[in-house]
Formats: C-alpha cells, structure tokens, sequence
C-alpha cells in the first residue's frame, strides 16, 4: 500500500513535468514560428515595392534591362505562393541581393539619384530592409530559444519523446554583417 | 561638434568680461551672506551675556525678556536676509542669462534657453521609464531645438512619490523618494514605430537565474527582449511591446553606438522609444547648471564643466546617428 502510493505520487510528478515541459517546447515553437510569419509579412511589403522600383528606374537605367526583368520575375514567383520555407528564403536572399546590385549601380545615374520619387521610395526600401532584418533578428531569437529548450536536459528528453525537431537559424546575410564594420570604419 | 579647445578660446575671449562682473557680484553675495550670519551669532552671544548677567533672583522675569531678544533677533535676521536674497535672486538669473546661455548658444546657435521651464511631467510618464506614481515634479534649465533635422528637448528634472506611514501613536509621516533626479532628454527619432521599447540598466548581471527574474518583471506590459549584442547585454535590458519593432528600433548599429556612449558616460542611463519619440534619462547626484557660490566663476574647470554637461546632451543625436534619414521619416 506504501509503495503503491509513493509510485502514484512519482508517476503523478513525471506526468505534471511532461505536461509543463510538453507545453513550454509548444509555446516555444509557436513563437518561433510566429516570428517566421512576421518575415514573411516584411518580405511581402517589400515585394509590394518592387513593380514601384521598377517603373521608376527603368527609364533611367539602360544597361540594367536584364536584371530589372530578373527581379520582376522573382517578385511573380515570390507572391505565387505554393513554396516551401526554404524555397522562400533562398529567394528572398536572391531578391536581396538583386536590388541590392541595383542600388549600387544608381550611382552611375546622378539624373535618377536626385529624382524626388525614387529617393522616396528609396526611403522605404531602407524602411522595409531594416524591418526585415529586424524580423530575421527576432526569429533567430525565438529560435534560439527553442532550440536551447530541444537540446538542454531536461527538456531536450520531452522534445525527443514528442518529437520536436531544432529549427535552422537565418543565416545573417553578407550585406547585413557588413553594417557592422562599415559603421565602426566611420568612427 | 566643439572641441574642448574651441570653448576655452570662447570662455577667455567672449565670456570672460560678463564672469569677471558676476565673480565680483558672487563675492559681495558671499560677504554679505557671511556677514549677516557674523551679525546673527554676534546677537545671540550679546543677548546671551545679558541674559546671564541679570539678576538671578528673578529667574523668570528673566527667560521672557531672554526669550524675547531671541525671538527679535531671529525677525531681524530673516527680515535682513530676506532683503539680501531679492538682491541675490537678480544674481542667479543673471547667471543663468549670462553663463548658461551663452554656452548653449555657442553649443548650437539653434537651440533655445529657457532656465524656468522644464521637460513636462507628461512626457516623462510618456517615456514609461519609470513606471511609479508622480506626486511631485519639478525642474528647470529647458533647453529645445533642432540639431540639423531632429528636434531636441532637454532639461533637469526631479520626479519623487509620497509614502505616508501611521505609527503606532496614530502620528502620520510622508516620505518623499526620488524615482529619477538628472537630466531627461527627448528627440524626433529616425524611424517610425508605434509600440513603446525600454532600455533599461541591466543591475542583475547575466546567467540563467538573472535572465529568469528579468523575464518575470510583471509590472510592465513591455516583454523581455533578448538581444544578440553581448556589449551591449552587459549594459542593458530591454523590454518591447513587440518583438519585431524592438529590433528594428535597436538595429546592431545604435545597439553598438549606445553601448559606446554608456561606456563614454558611466551614469545610469534609461532609453525608451514611444511612439516615434526617443527619451533618454540620465541620472545626476549633482544639481545641473547651477552656481557655486564658493567656487571663482572665472575659473575654467567650472565652467567647463556646464558645457560638458550640456554638451553631453546635444552630442546624443550624433552619438546615436540620429539626423541619418535614410528611411520615410524625414
């Protein structure tokens, strides 16, 4: 009778401790998993800017034809939907570095430069790259705290039981590392 | 930005004639002042010798007439001292009209000095920094403008709330407790965000059981943002409504230049980012741009010392890179 009760009362404990520890890996995931949504929506604002980018370049920019068609075509895909996470990301890296090759070469266009609509919308491509990178940055977070829950004792023993898997982290982009050093060059 | 250099050329050649008229004006105050408290303590000793050298017999005819030489020398006293600090008041106006002013004009041309007023208790319970209840606020030293595109606001400021406590005896005692003391300082930022994000210092350290008490601070609607910057980590901890804006209001950029400036300044330093606003608070023991009246005015290190501390100020929207509009808010 003893021993059947001092059992019950550690079956009970393990049980409380699965439950608590299921629901902490669920929490976890579903805010990484939220945050990913939260760069889906900046990707998608910057999508929107894109046929606006477009049109305001391309009567300036002649020798650029080809990658303003490029960038159009991946924008199309983009919004086309039906694409897997890592399909999403490997394009959106692809877009960035498109129009990040365009603002580059805009220097050679001083008339483009100085035109009042597209230093707008230049404006908001800053605007929506920055909200990105901080979308990229939260997710990283939020994964970082998922994982940590997936591979610390105890907790990485309920993620093997129920099957959570660790989610990959966003690579920090070449461009976006850069910021760093550029900003300490000019101090 | 002026260099040190160019405000010590400033001081001994535009300065230097209205502090040499207001040192001369400090030091009448000083021996007046001493000379009123010579005369007070002057008094009392006669009124004392008197007292003692009256006959002993009566004793309380005595302790009326002793009580009230006291009570007449203590009227004149105030009466006297009351007159020397009219005079004394045009003195600290003037100070500030010709000290303090001249400073921040030389600062910036386009700021604008107002010794009276103060950063509104409003916007210091906007900032949400401190989260008490205000029963007392004050301030002075205003100081506004725009440093090339962002508009400033500047002052000292000095917010406390009340305990009251009833003894066993039924007596009742208010407290006061300062919440911050120092110079609060307001900007136009750079980018447009809706939601509030507090950075706050970071007085637990770091480690698993310091991220669990910072995590279970319920007294803010604000969550724990965990942030990637180890320097900057060892400085601070932030909360944000949303995770997202927090970040994209504390890029790795002004994260790194935040950093460096608590590193410049080791005061205790509070940021929050509200509605498209940036408030810094720093905290001061000293009382900001005030004079000493036992201090020579025409010595540099103390005047020195104003412009660093208003200097402090203004540099913070370079510091913090905020005239970079590179984004839709112009």
């Amino acid at each position: 009778m003893e021993a059947g009760t001092t059992l019950l009362i550690v079956l009970g404990v393990f049980i409380l401790f699965a439950i608590l520890g299921y629901n902490r890996l669920v929490r976890l995931r579903n805010m990484a998993e939220k945050a990913f949504a939260s760069i889906d929506a900046m990707a998608k604002k910057r999508y929107d800017l894109i046929p606006n980018l477009v049109a305001t370049v391309q009567k300036y920019m002649e020798h650029e034809r080809s990658t303003l068609t490029e960038i159009t075509e991946m924008r199309a895909k983009a919004i086309s939907g039906d694409l897997s996470d890592n399909e999403k990301v490997d394009l959106d890296n692809k877009i960035s570095r498109a129009m990040g090759g365009i603002m580059v070469a805009v220097e050679n266009y001083p008339d483009l430069k100085a035109n009042q609509n597209f230093m707008q919308l230049q404006g908001s491509l800053n605007e929506v790259e920055e909200q990105l990178s901080a979308a990229r940055r939260a997710y990283n977070a939020a994964v970082t705290d998922y994982n940590n829950a997936c591979q610390m004792f105890p907790s990485n023993v309920f993620a093997m039981v129920f099957n959570f898997k660790t989610k990959r982290l966003f690579e920090i982009s070449e461009r976006e590392r850069q910021n760093v050093d550029v900003k300490s060059l000019f101090n | 930005m002026k260099s040190l250099q160019e405000f010590k050329e400033f001081f001994n050649q535009v300065m230097m004639p209205d502090l040499e008229a207001l040192d001369k004006r400090r030091k009448t105050v000083v021996k007046r002042s001493l000379l009123i408290i010579l005369f007070t303590l002057l008094a009392l000793l006669l009124a004392t010798v008197i007292y003692l050298s009256m006959d002993a017999s009566k004793q309380d005819n005595n302790s009326v007439f002793y009580f009230i030489l006291i009570i007449a020398v203590i009227i004149i006293t105030a009466i006297i001292f009351g007159n020397s600090w009219a005079r004394d008041k045009t003195f600290y106006t003037d100070f500030k009209q010709q000290v303090i002013e001249p400073i921040v004009k030389f600062v910036s041309p386009d700021l604008t000095y107002e010794p009276k007023n103060y950063v509104g208790s409003d916007s210091f319970q906007r900032s949400r920094i401190f989260l008490n209840r205000v029963d007392r606020y004050s301030g002075d030293d205003m100081v506004h403008g725009k440093v090339d595109k962002t508009q400033i606001w500047f002052s000292e400021i000095k917010a406390e709330y009340k305990t009251t406590t009833t003894d066993n005896k039924g007596r009742r005692r208010t407290r006061w407790h300062t919440i911050f003391k120092g110079l609060f300082f307001i900007a136009d930022f750079n980018k447009h965000f809706q939601t509030s994000t507090v950075v706050l210092p970071n007085r637990l350290g770091k480690g698993f059981l310091a991220d669990f008490f910072k995590k279970m601070n319920f007294s803010r609607r604000e969550k724990l943002v965990k942030l990637e910057d180890p320097g900057f980590n060892k400085y601070f901890v932030v909360y944000g409504e949303d995770q997202v804006e927090a970040r994209y209001v504390l890029s790795t950029s002004l994260m790194h230049r935040i950093t460096e400036f608590r590193e410049k300044h080791p005061n205790h330093l509070y940021i929050s980012f509200v509605n498209s606003f940036l408030y810094i608070a720093i905290a001061y023991t000293k009382d900001l741009f005030e004079p000493s009246y036992f201090k020579k005015l025409t010595r540099f290190s103390l005047v020195q010392e104003y412009f660093e501390d208003i200097q402090l100020a203004v540099s913070i929207v370079e510091e913090l890179n905020l005239n970079n509009r590179i984004w839709t808010k112009q």
